[in-house]
């Protein structure tokens, strides 16, 4: 038994690489998981995957976490399980520029995704969690919300997921609903796949514990948040140590 | 809005500071090309209430408009990165965010405005990387109303900290956040 046996956890982005790696750590724990995501497919196989190891724990749903109505349904998907416990906020996307070359749109979007999703998100489980007697809720920020070369649109919308994690935190706490984010630094990943090689290698080597993050690295981070009471209105760096360093050391 | 110093400071952004900075920069002498960035902030409202109109409207809208201001600035700052060569190297300016200090650090209501803050200061923090090419520094300025300062008026601690950033001396000041807040944030973890 754990905390989070029988909980029900809703988790965005659930089949991308660190999502499915999230999903299975909460599985693991004896949570039910709706494994939450864009792409249909990539849904329907990282369910099944999951629910090879432990049957029963995983349910596939597509969600678009920028869609009011997608948002809605995968409230109402998580209520007919039971009610949502533990949100975990992990779609997002890294696509960005420096900000001579930064098109609005693309702000606009990152915006949504990594930003306005996750509010509205939160928005939607916390009467239901507080009703429950509390919940928790994990974002997914980045290490980039300390800033990063390139990153304009990226590191501005964690920033804001960090400081809306902080005040929902005081504004949730109350109702029993824990609220933290998670930043991990570079972790291997098919978004961090087309990465150029000179900056790959460049930030590896910047990487004081010598190589790069894997997707359990984060889980376990997120798993021990979603199931921690008396942590709230945290930020959990999972970097390997890159962010107490010279990040441009190499 | 452009203020009259040594060298002309400009205020953008249309954030409720703004008249603030104004007053704080009467007599501050700026010695390269500058810009302070006073960030537009929703007002506090319950988790409940924010609608995805709100959203949209108030933490989009605002960090667009940030992020307007910004680029808007590149040019009069020094900085290349407007032209996109990536080689270019800008001649120096200094460019200064000023936020309201109790979003940034967490406030209950606040997740509109602390996102939207928090999000300017991984703006800046970001931007003091990329411009550091040009020689352009980047700050923030963390200021506390009145109110929640011991009544004490922040003008001055903003005229002090403005003239160091802009004035001689300040090229080798960057990345850095300053909370002028008279002592009210003591003992909790910043953002």
């Amino acid at each position: 038994m754990t905390a989070l046996t029988g909980r029900i956890a809703l988790v965005t982005g659930g089949a991308g690489g660190i999502g499915r790696s999230i999903c299975g750590a909460l599985a693991a724990r004896g949570a039910t998981v709706v494994v939450a995501d864009l792409d249909g497919e990539a849904t329907a196989a990282a369910a099944a995957a999951i629910d090879i190891e432990h049957p029963g724990r995983a349910h596939p749903l597509v969600l678009d976490v920028t869609d009011p109505a997608s948002r809605t349904a995968a409230i109402g998907f998580g209520a007919d399980l039971g009610g949502v416990d533990v949100l975990v906020n992990c779609a997002g996307v890294l696509r960005d520029a420096r900000i001579g070359r930064l098109e609005p749109a693309l702000f606009r979007r990152l915006l949504e995704i990594n930003l306005l999703g996750p509010l509205a998100l939160t928005r939607l489980v916390a009467p239901g969690m507080a009703a429950r007697g509390g919940g928790a809720v994990v974002n997914l920020a980045s290490r980039a919300w300390l800033g990063t070369f390139g990153s304009t649109a990226y590191s501005t919308a964690k920033g804001g997921l960090v400081g809306a994690t902080r005040s929902l935190a005081l504004e949730l706490g109350p109702a029993g609903i824990t609220v933290n984010a998670v930043a991990p630094g570079f972790v291997e990943t098919p978004m961090t796949d087309g990465l150029p090689p000179d900056i790959r290698g460049r930030t590896l080597a910047a990487i004081p514990v010598g190589r790069g993050g894997r997707p359990d690295d984060v889980a376990g981070a997120v798993a021990y948040l979603a199931e921690a009471p008396y942590v709230t209105g945290q930020v959990l760096v999972v970097c390997g140590g890159r962010s107490i360093g010279d990040p441009y050391a190499a | 809005m452009t203020t009259s110093t040594l060298r002309p400071v400009h205020v953008v952004g249309g954030g409720e500071l703004g008249p603030l900075v104004e007053r704080a920069l009467e007599t501050v002498d700026a010695v390269a090309p500058s810009a302070c960035v006073v960030a537009p902030v929703p007002r506090r409202a319950p988790l409940a209430d924010l609608t995805d109109a709100r959203l949209a409207d108030e933490v989009a809208g605002s960090l667009e408009a940030v992020l307007a201001a910004v680029r808007g600035e590149l040019t009069h700052l020094g900085s290349g990165a407007q032209r996109g060569s990536g080689a270019h190297r800008g001649s120096g300016g200094r460019l200064v965010f000023v936020l309201p200090a109790e979003p940034l650090m967490a406030v209950g209501g606040g997740t509109a405005p602390s996102a939207v803050t928090n999000g300017v200061l991984s703006m800046a923090r970001t931007l003091s990387i990329e411009l550091a090419r040009d020689a352009v520094t980047v700050n923030v300025l963390a200021v506390a109303a009145e109110e929640s300062s011991g009544g004490t008026d922040p003008t001055a601690s903003l005229t002090a900290q403005l003239a160091a950033l802009l004035g001689p001396g300040g090229e080798r000041i960057t990345g850095q956040e300053i909370y002028l807040t008279a002592g009210s944030d003591l003992g909790r973890l910043r953002p």
